[in-house]
């Protein structure tokens, strides 16, 4: 066992090592520069008239005394913004996929509670939302739909006119075998899980800042954003302008985890709006409208079926997802993104070799859904591995080894579903795991608080973490689209380096995991590396930060750029101390002949030459240091588990969640550090899920969960010390060997700390079918067990 | 049919001065009787390293220093706030050289995103200057009006008990973490 400390020295290389944060002391100094921090000359601040109703007809919006109101600059319907810009319309390159519009502002009818009606732009927030309360609107309202397969009947009312049966996509995937395999098996498994209706929920909600000046026609944005490029290139269509006139700006961003790597309507709507009034406007989210309608997510009714042998051995996996998904389809991602991925994860870690699955992406009268931290993997997940636990305890087997015997080995897999895993540490993380809990010992403990009328559980939760999405690993998860990314990395003329990439660091500590992949390549220090992103002006295209791909394709992407440049600096090196460039080593900011430490250069001084040093360039070497490249990923998987323990009272429900262990497998790390606080938090979220965090809807569609002491948030009370181990298979297939990660805990806990619960109810017979579990639901399980 | 809040008629009220100690500091400025500390701090005195999570009294980003106790600034008015004693998070580092709990954040990895950060990291200088020997117990529990969706609170838990070692010159135990390397 090694225990290390964080790097206070130089390391002989940054990778792998606990380099502390070189972006830390503004955020902890109060100097972050947040949406809401800032603010323009004349700028003015808007407010959304936000629908009350779950599902109406609108038939007339009063707006006159919001404009007379002094201070109130302007009101816009969603009549006029439609005249001003073009709905956002979902749509994915999958035939089976209908593309779902939504208007900047709702015209005819409202479709959930908290969509926007009307925008008003006053002289400051104060007044703008004192002008909101004066507009004044007639509704008419229709039946709503809150339940899924509700709404897949036939007859319901229609959300959308153009989306028949209310669903987006039926999507079906089958190996061919599979209904064989069920007729075959000794056993046949099947459970309903439903999963809760999530929310990102990061603590700085959205915003969207915008100027427009109409002496250059150049437009800004700034928005609380995960992809400003990718931000930029979808937008500039539905404000009828070209890229070249649009810049997107994305300051510093307080979370995101999924939900802000989508285009929103309001981030069309304050750009048009700003360029109409010609004068800046910003709009800051509050919590309210964060919970009511920016993004919900997870919330799919899923039937799993699972043929088996009598001893054990998994044939056969049958699934079916039928995501609640709100009232449009997210953009640009839609509406699959949970059920589709959901789905197409099912196979896990297990052998399996007949598989098929049916996904239904259904409307209904609630807020959207869009990415969340382990989109549609995460229910999925829970749905799985929840039965995986009822046939162990059905069929006698321990839950641990009934998994081990039905995974896959550790070398490269293609699951039934053409997944390509790039081999990992399935059964040995486990084993670990069990070894970092000491399982028998917990067995032993747990009989004996048994016998003493207490309830102890434990749960395990090994998980495939299908992340990173390049353009293959998208596609397998049924996204079909190109996912590189791109970066610059310039050695400047003083020998200190500007790495620019198309991903974009909102507290996953980027400047310092990407700072330590470019200084070990170009032989600096890290302390002379800057990592520039968030801005279409200063740093180079990309696709953005999400799906816990950026150690993969930005990091890709930099040792290629980087890679390019250090040749470049040992061709000048070689040539100046009169070696081989072969011979030549770069190491915290010198270049020396291997060997002949005497015989070096700072690179500075290479620096200088490769800018301004003529003739002493090798002959048909260009001037400057400089190379852009981009890197696209093939498939690659991280692997890991969380175990939970927990202890039940069964006489209030309280689940004490006394321990949680995790084993994380995400190939070369760049910096421990910064993966352990990823899978802290990760798991915690998880642990949200799990027990508290569930937005709840009546069954007129009214949001009875819009303020957060509704939404429960974990708090430090809640979430124990997260135990973190590592094994390090590294991938095979991608630069560097770096495996995305940073969803495996929000993936896994909730069916780690689910599966503890019932293990601990054991005595009752408990089947838990539903999350979050909350203590009234604790109690119900235990009463039906003991009528 | 119905209308949304018809009867509702604007807040429209005089401006007056508020003067408060701030960071040591006399400041003062304009506000009208509405107005939320939070949103006095940050639009009128432009110390924007307060933050606003949810404006309503749960997530803590808003948490100020008013005589030496934790207070949320979006659950008080500038008004009240007249002739206060308030510690902002931008009063914490001297010229540059960070607050041991600043300091203690940084290397145990007690943030992420940040926005939670300085809420946090004055509710932690209210505890220790309390109690500067808390229990994990005890931290976690003076913590728990702070809401974190980054980091768990395992870090931050971490770093309040590395300011409190430093407090008293020593250096706590790193927590375990093995690696098996290929």
């Amino acid at each position: 066992m090694t225990v290390t400390e964080p790097l206070t020295v130089r390391p002989p290389q940054y990778v792998g090592a606990r380099v502390l944060r070189v972006e830390d002391n503004k955020y902890l100094m109060g100097r972050g520069r947040y949406l809401d921090d800032l603010a323009l000359p004349g700028m003015l601040q808007a407010a959304f008239v936000r629908s009350p109703h779950a599902h109406a007809r609108i038939a007339s919006i009063d707006i006159s005394a919001a404009k007379a109101l002094k201070g109130v600059v302007e009101v816009l319907t969603g009549a006029e913004l439609a005249k001003m810009g073009t709905p956002l319309v979902a749509d994915l390159q999958r035939e089976e996929v209908l593309p779902v519009g939504k208007e900047l502002l709702a015209t005819d009818k409202v479709r959930h509670v908290g969509e926007a009606v009307a925008i008003v732009i006053a002289e400051s927030r104060y007044l703008a939302e004192d002008g909101a309360q004066l507009v004044s609107v007639e509704y008419e309202p229709l039946p709503a739909l809150v339940d899924p397969e509700q709404a897949l009947s036939h007859g319901a009312v229609l959300l959308h006119d153009d989306v028949p049966g209310n669903n987006v996509a039926h999507i079906e995937f089958d190996s061919g075998g599979v209904e064989e395999a069920f007729a075959k098996a000794d056993r046949v498994f099947t459970k309903r899980f439903h999963a809760g209706r999530q929310h990102a929920a990061p603590l700085e909600t959205r915003g969207v800042m915008a100027d427009y000046n109409p002496g250059t026609g150049h437009l800004t944005i700034w928005s609380s954003t995960q992809l400003p490029h990718f931000l930029r290139t979808l937008i500039a269509p539905h404000l009828q302008m070209s890229e070249r006139h649009l810049t997107v700006i994305a300051p510093d961003v307080g979370g995101g985890f999924g939900l802000k790597c989508h285009v929103f309507v309001e981030e069309a709507i304050i750009p048009l709006v700003a360029k109409r009034l010609r004068r800046p406007v910003k709009w800051v989210e509050d919590r309210v409208e964060n919970l009511a309608a920016s993004g919900h997510a997870k919330e799919i009714v899923m039937d799993i079926d699972i043929a088996v042998t009598n001893d054990g051995r998994f044939l056969a996996f049958r699934g079916r997802y039928i995501g609640d998904c709100g009232a449009y389809s997210g953009y640009p991602w839609t509406a699959l993104i949970d059920p589709l991925a959901a789905a197409n994860l099912l196979p896990s870690l297990y052998d399996v070799r007949e598989m098929s699955f049916q996904v239904d992406a259904v409307l209904t009268n609630k807020c959207q859904t869009t990415a969340y931290r382990g989109p549609g993997m995460a229910p999925g997940h829970l749905a799985r591995e929840t039965l995986i636990d009822d046939i162990a305890h059905e069929l006698g087997m321990d839950p641990v080894e009934l998994r081990i015997k039905n995974c896959i080995g550790p070398e490269p897999y293609v699951t039934v579903n053409n997944m390509r895993f790039d081999g990992g540490s399935y059964v040995e993380s486990i084993r670990k795991a069990q070894e970092l809990v000491d399982y028998d010992r917990f067995r032993e403990a747990q009989a004996a608080a048994r016998a003493e009328g207490r309830y102890l559980g434990i749960g395990f939760s090994p998980f495939v973490e299908a992340g990173t999405w390049g353009s293959e690993g998208a596609k397998a998860l049924g996204f079909p689209a190109e996912f590189y990314d791109t970066a610059s990395v310039t050695v400047e003329p003083d020998g200190t380096v500007t790495v620019t990439t198309g991903t974009f660091n909102h507290g996953q500590g980027h400047h310092t995991s990407l700072a330590q992949l470019a200084a070990d390549r170009l032989g600096v220090r890290i302390e002379n590396v800057r990592v520039v992103d968030g801005d279409t002006s200063k740093a180079v295209w990309g696709a953005g930060t999400y799906a816990s791909r950026s150690a993969v394709v930005a990091g890709g992407s930099i040792l290629y750029a980087a890679t390019e440049v250090r040749n470049k600096l040992l061709a000048l090196a070689g040539s100046l101390l009169e070696a081989s460039p072969d011979d030549i080593e770069l190491y915290d900011g010198q270049a020396s002949i291997k060997g002949v430490p005497e015989k070096s250069l700072p690179i500075a001084q290479l620096a200088g030459v490769g800018y301004f040093g003529g003739a002493l360039r090798p002959e048909g070497q260009e001037p400057t240091l400089s190379a852009t490249r981009y890197y696209d990923p093939p498939q690659t998987y991280s692997n890991g588990v969380v175990v939970a323990i927990v202890e039940v009272d069964a006489e209030t429900g309280r689940v004490d969640l006394q321990r949680v262990v995790a084993v994380e497998d995400c190939g070369t790390m760049l910096n421990p550090l910064i993966v352990e606080g990823q899978v802290h938090g990760a798991v915690a979220q998880g642990i949200g899920a799990a027990l508290y965090e569930s937005l709840e809807y009546d069954e007129s569609g009214q949001l009875l969960s819009g303020t957060l002491m509704d939404f429960l948030y974990p708090s430090s009370t809640e979430v124990p010390t997260i135990e973190v181990s590592h094994i390090v298979t590294p991938s095979p297939v991608t630069e560097g060997g770096m495996k995305g990660m940073a969803e495996g805990g929000t993936i896994a806990a909730p069916a780690a700390v689910i599966n503890a619960i019932a293990d601990a109810l054991t005595p009752f017979g408990a089947v838990i079918r539903h999350a979050p579990v909350r203590p009234a639901d604790v109690l119900a399980l235990i009463e039906a067990g003991r009528a | 049919m119905s209308t949304v809040s018809e009867n509702l008629q604007p807040v429209v009220e005089d401006e007056i001065t508020i003067e408060v100690t701030i960071n040591g500091s006399p400041r003062s400025g304009r506000a009208e009787p509405r107005l939320l500390l939070a949103d006095f701090l940050r639009q009128q005195l432009g110390l924007t390293g307060t933050h606003l999570g949810c404006e309503h009294g749960v997530c803590g980003a808003c948490t100020v220093l008013i005589d030496g106790e934790p207070v949320r600034s979006c659950l008080m008015f500038a008004i009240q706030a007249r002739g206060a004693d308030i510690t902002t998070v931008e009063g914490l580092d001297d010229d540059g050289e960070l607050h041991p709990v600043q300091q203690a954040f940084h290397a145990k990895h007690g943030l992420q995103c940040g926005f939670c950060t300085p809420g946090m990291v004055l509710t932690c200088k209210a505890l220790l200057d309390h109690n500067p020997t808390p229990s994990e117990p005890e931290i976690r529990d003076f913590l728990s009006g702070n809401i974190c969706r980054c980091t768990g609170y395992v870090g931050i838990v971490e770093s309040v008990k590395e300011a409190a070692a430093a407090g008293r010159g020593v250096s706590p135990a790193a927590p375990a973490s093995t690696t098996t390397e290929r």
